[in-house]
């Protein structure tokens, strides 16, 4: 019979690494689906009916699937177009998708919430409209949806442990490996656990001090 | 003399209800005039037309010979694109009843977003400026802090300072002292007294009578969208030619 210990010692390696690329697609993802969905969320709340239209036909149909959904379909369905993506891209535009509909649905939502007021002093002034955007909009609704964003990466991180479905050797799919050879469920899964909660605790904890940072207003 | 400001058979209504009717108004380089009037009346709505940040059906408004707002185009009225209203709207400036400071940027930052963003100068050019122009409201001490850290006072006295760096034409005050709490109102009524000193050209909404009458150089009344009687303030609140007039007078003055 092995030890924990010796097994950890042996497998640890396999099992950082399966953490290291949790972390990886988590951070691509957010980062590509941040950056989406700030454009998205602009165009559902001053586009005109017309061109918001297929964005939120794209924010409705993707916030209304499960996770799962998006990516064995993000993996599966563009070989039909003749694309064949690996796992790990496929399971990134996943990821990535479902982050910027989240994104851009919460921050229509802050945008939405800004008084008429302060789009009158923008042009006031003489802002054109992007640039009030820019420098006027996008920076009082971005500082409202920080906590949100922080539940929006959260959810992004515990999301990814689907991408073993598909055969990402992340941390969940290297856990499910060693405990296969050792049969030590409950030492590995728990500590898989304690891993995703770490690493979710230290996003916590980096949108609190940003908050704190930028909570001067 | 040329007026800054030239506006004829102004027209606008929400719906069914007509806010200005056949509006005709000139304003000249310094002056100083003092719209007052009941709730309603429109003086409001017709200082967001000449900021254009109101559409109005008929009529036109001139700054300094040039239409604001429209074109015409083959007989008929078209809105000008968004890029040509805000180079319009960057040679006026409205100060608002509830300061409509930016709440993400210090006072030094709300000064100095014109200056950079409209008209892109460098960024210690404008800050210059900027410091200079919060020195003149009384508020050097404070450029570092955000609006949510002065009183009302001193936020509008910022706004005033951000609508003026941008060196306008025309400065539009629309009920700046309203929101304000009574101790408050004189220091922002100073400031603008300086101003009209310094030959700022302005058009001030307002329900101080005692200031209107004091600091302009005309004053209009307007009543149901259309102006009933303008002239020296002397005479509007001396001699009043209409009893609507009359009785607006008897009725805040107490």
């Amino acid at each position: 019979m092995q030890s924990f210990a010796s097994v950890l010692d042996v497998s640890s390696g396999l099992l950082l690494r399966g953490l290291a690329l949790t972390v990886a697609i988590s951070i691509a993802a957010v980062l590509a689906g941040s950056v989406i969905g700030t454009v998205i969320g602009p165009i559902l709340t001053y586009g005109g009916r017309l061109s918001a239209l297929p964005f939120r036909v794209f924010v409705d149909v993707v916030r209304g699937t499960p996770v799962l959904v998006l990516i064995l379909a993000s993996y599966y369905m563009p070989a039909g177009l003749g694309i064949s993506p690996g796992p790990i891209e496929a399971g990134v535009v996943a990821l990535s998708i479902f982050c910027a509909s989240h994104v851009g649905e919460t921050l229509r939502g802050a945008l939405v919430a800004i008084p008429p007021t302060q789009i009158d002093a923008g042009r006031s002034i003489g802002l054109t409209f992007p640039r009030m955007l820019w420098y006027v909009l996008l920076p009082q609704a971005l500082r409202q949806i920080a906590p949100n964003f922080v539940n929006t990466a959260v959810e992004i991180v515990k999301a990814s442990s689907l991408l073993s479905a598909i055969g990402v050797g992340e941390l969940l799919l290297t856990t499910q490996e060693i405990v296969g050879r050792t049969f030590m469920t409950m030492e590995f899964y728990a500590l898989a656990g304690a891993l995703y909660l770490a690493v979710n605790l230290t996003i916590g904890a980096g949108g609190w001090w940003l908050e704190r940072r930028f909570s001067a207003r | 003399m040329q007026p800054i400001l030239a506006i004829k058979g102004l027209t606008k209504s929400f719906g069914p209800n007509v806010i200005l009717r056949d509006v005709d108004f000139e304003v000249f380089p310094a002056d100083v005039v003092a719209i007052i009037g009941s709730s309603g009346s429109g003086k409001t709505t017709l200082l967001r037309c000449i900021d254009l940040l109101e559409e109005f059906e008929a009529g036109e408004i001139r700054l300094d010979g040039e239409q604001l707002g429209y074109r015409s185009s083959g007989g008929r009225r078209v809105r000008l694109p968004g890029r040509q209203l805000a180079m319009q709207r960057a040679k006026i400036a409205m100060v608002f009843q509830s300061y409509n400071l930016f709440p993400h940027l210090t006072a030094l930052g709300n000064v100095m977003i014109g200056l950079t963003r409209v008209q892109h100068k460098p960024k210690a050019e404008a800050r210059a400026i900027a410091e200079a122009w919060l020195e003149r409201v009384g508020l050097a001490e404070r450029r570092d802090h955000h609006p949510s850290a002065l009183s009302g006072g001193q936020q509008q006295r910022v706004a005033i300072a951000r609508a003026l760096a941008m060196e306008p034409r025309l400065l539009l005050l629309d009920e700046v002292t309203s929101a304000l709490d009574p101790e408050l109102v004189q220091e922002v009524l100073l400031t603008i007294r300086r101003l009209a000193e310094a030959g700022t050209t302005m058009l001030i909404v307002t329900h101080e009578m005692r200031f209107a009458r004091q600091v302009s150089t005309r004053t209009v009344f307007m009543d149901q969208g259309g102006i009933l009687e303008e002239g020296p303030p002397e005479v509007i609140f001396g001699s009043p030619k209409t009893a609507r007039l009359a009785e607006f007078l008897a009725n805040v003055s107490h």
